[in-house]
């Protein structure tokens, strides 16, 4: 067994003596009820086969929370120290972010994604596999906990916990770490995500599944900056 | 962006720190009260305002935009025993920031004033009260508006930019009435961009005239901007007519080459960029500007008249000495914005006397920075200084949107007391692209979250 695995296996462990609790797991990540990973047509994601050169995007853990799911490929695993969670999959190099700019909220909607992964680099960030926010340049190092890399974001993105099955190589979200960021999304947004998933469906949690597409084809642009 | 242009352009800009080091040259902290409101005895009287019982160490604010809004927000944040208090003339907002955008049809007028002073008061626990302010007696710590007295335990005053028609040669009363009227800059009060939007959708060809002053004017590439918005809108409806910039700087401020390549690359024919021409009178009747050796018709104009703290400022006798600022600013510390030997008045924003950028996100993140000084401050701690921020965009075309930005910081000499330059870290962007079209509104709408939102 593997480090990584064990800190899998390690987590959910954790996760289903907690369930039910409040939050207070040694990750500092909450829990939410698990949803399932799938993709547009319904089938589960199969954590081997994801693509690296753009997040993928899903709502959890509620139907108006965006949240980036990244493979890291070759851009590194997570080093296990500062992500909350580490990274899930058989290499270790899958991690998710809510996908909320934690320095003002921008956020990807149908219309435009200012916050992307940047997967090949770019003119913000300066160097490949960073996560970059057009609106004010915010960069952060999604091998890294999301930290922030450069610009005016205080706080790290918030982690998203997966949890990877080895049985059918299908990935969870299983928690976030913390509840503040999403508060002040849905009362900044309430309006805009009202217009989107009606009254009150943006707060509701997102059910057994989660659906995950790539950012280029949820967003109508998503700006290279 | 050639470095040693900027950096002079900056000096020059700047010269307003040079004499920095002055501090405690004007009025000391207890000088005396300063004379109350002028023509209201009434309310200068000691009638209280109508405001609820301080239940901790009272902030007031004064001026409800970038600037104040920030600070009375984080303020509360940093140090929730504060009882916060903005006082603002508007009873509606609408920003400046991003009114360029109008004119092109980019954006509508709800993008720039659907954000109400309530809402922001009431997501951030402190109160809006609407009022203007008349005098203060800094002896007393009262702050003396129309709606009464307020006492304050510390008073932040921002209350933004007036214009300074002399410095274009336009000094009769009746001249800069007209003159204000007739042909604004657009760049102070929202009823300003209202009639320059009017004027932009009316326009039917000729001349359109937008005027760059010289010194720190407010938002250095915003005439720039909004020559090539008006240009786009000349091009979309085929017009016989251009654009003519009157600029009074050797060289455009800010943005040189991105700003250029629009002019030439997209509005060949329609902007027409004159540099080294300060504006020295207007004739509004004959519609002529003039320079110092001509007399330019023109159909319709924008005209932007130098730029000088508000008028509200010298009525408080807060004003800088010439040493210390060359266009009426505020007598302010160069770190903590306390005004000279008095630890509880501050002034902020566009009204500072530092050369940075008299811009939107400067006032936002220098209002983070001053709340903190604030908190400090208040519980006796020594604040801790940094410096604002200025990230700029400026879209050069409306279809599609494409724009070109900045992201600059600045250095602070200890030495001398003087913010000395942009930082070594200060980046253009200065190819027009999509993506910076699109951030542009997204910048925009961050720093309303920012104020207004919890």
């Amino acid at each position: 067994m593997d480090r990584r695995q064990f800190v899998e296996i390690c987590a959910g462990a954790v996760a289903a003596l907690a369930a039910g609790t409040q939050p207070s797991l040694a990750d500092g990540i909450q829990d939410y009820p698990g949803a399932k990973l799938v993709d547009a047509q319904g089938a589960p994601l199969k954590a081997s086969e994801l693509a690296t050169d753009q997040a993928y995007l899903f709502h959890y853990p509620f139907n108006g929370v965006p949240c980036f799911l990244i493979n890291l490929g070759k851009a590194g695993a997570d080093d296990g120290r500062h992500a909350r969670p580490g990274g899930a999959g058989t290499s270790g190099r899958l991690v998710s972010y809510v996908a909320i700019c934690t320095h003002q909220l921008s956020y990807p909607n149908r219309a435009t994604s200012v916050i992307r992964y940047a997967a090949e680099g770019s003119e913000l960030a300066g160097k490949p596999g960073m996560i970059v926010c057009c609106a004010h340049g915010s960069v952060f190092d999604p091998s890294a906990g999301a930290r922030k890399v450069s610009g005016p974001a205080e706080q790290p993105l918030v982690a998203v916990r997966l949890q990877h099955d080895p049985s059918d190589d299908s990935l969870s979200a299983t928690g976030i770490a913390g509840s503040e960021l999403i508060g002040r999304f849905f009362n900044a947004y309430k309006a805009d995500l009202i217009a989107q998933y009606g009254p009150g469906v943006y707060r509701q949690s997102v059910g057994d599944t989660a659906t995950a597409v790539p950012l280029d084809s949820y967003s109508g642009v998503v700006p290279r900056c | 962006m050639n470095h040693d242009q900027s950096r002079r352009n900056f000096l020059k800009l700047g010269g307003a720190a040079l004499a920095a080091g002055t501090v405690g040259a004007a009025a000391g902290a207890t000088g005396a009260a300063i004379a109350g409101p002028s023509g209201s005895a009434a309310v200068a009287s000691g009638a209280k305002a109508s405001l609820p019982k301080a239940k901790g160490p009272r902030l007031v604010v004064v001026g409800g935009g970038t600037s104040g809004l920030t600070i009375a927000k984080y303020a509360k944040r940093e140090y929730p025993k504060f009882d916060v208090v903005l006082v603002e003339k508007r009873d509606m907002y609408s920003s400046c920031f991003s009114s360029n955008l109008w004119y092109a049809g980019l954006i509508n007028l709800e993008f720039l004033a659907d954000h109400s002073f309530l809402d922001a008061a009431k997501n951030n626990d402190y109160i809006y009260f609407n009022a203007t302010v008349t005098g203060l007696d800094r002896a007393g710590r009262k702050l003396i508006t129309s709606e009464g007295e307020i006492d304050y335990d510390f008073l932040v005053l921002a209350p933004g930019i007036s214009y300074d028609y002399e410095k274009i040669g336009v000094k009769d009363p009746e001249a800069v009435a007209a003159l204000r009227q007739t042909y604004p800059g657009g760049f102070v009060s929202p009823t300003e961009h209202v009639s320059i939007h009017r004027k932009v959708r009316e326009f039917e060809g000729g001349v359109f005239l937008q005027t760059v002053p010289s010194g720190n004017y407010r938002c250095l590439p915003a005439p720039y901007e909004r020559a090539c918005m008006i240009a786009s809108v000349i091009k979309r409806n085929k017009l016989k007519g251009k654009v003519l910039v009157l600029d009074a700087n050797p060289e455009i401020t800010i943005k040189q080459a991105g700003f250029h390549a629009a002019f030439d690359e997209l509005y060949k024919d329609i902007i027409e960029w004159r540099p080294s021409s300060p504006v020295t009178g207007v004739d509004v009747g004959k519609k002529l500007v003039h320079t110092e050796f001509d007399a330019i018709p023109f159909d319709d104009a924008a005209i932007y008249a130098n730029v000088r703290a508000s008028t509200l400022i010298e009525k408080l006798g807060l004003m800088a000495p010439p040493s210390k600022s060359n266009q009426k600013e505020a007598n302010v510390d160069t770190r903590f914005y306390n005004v000279a030997g008095d630890l509880r008045v501050y002034v902020t924003g566009d009204s500072r006397p530092q050369p940075y950028s008299k811009s939107a996100n400067t006032s936002n993140t220098e209002g983070h920075h001053v709340a903190r000084m604030l908190a400090a401050r208040a519980q006796g701690k020594e604040p801790v200084w940094a410096a604002p921020r200025t990230i700029c965009y400026s879209m050069v075309n409306a279809a599609p949107m494409e724009a070109i930005s900045v992201d600059a910081g600045y250095d602070y000499d200890a030495a001398k007391d003087e913010i000395t330059g942009f930082s070594k870290d200060t980046r253009t962007f200065e190819k027009r692209d999509a993506a910076r079209g699109q951030a542009t509104l997204e910048w925009a709408r961050g720093i309303y979250r920012d104020m207004f939102e919890a």
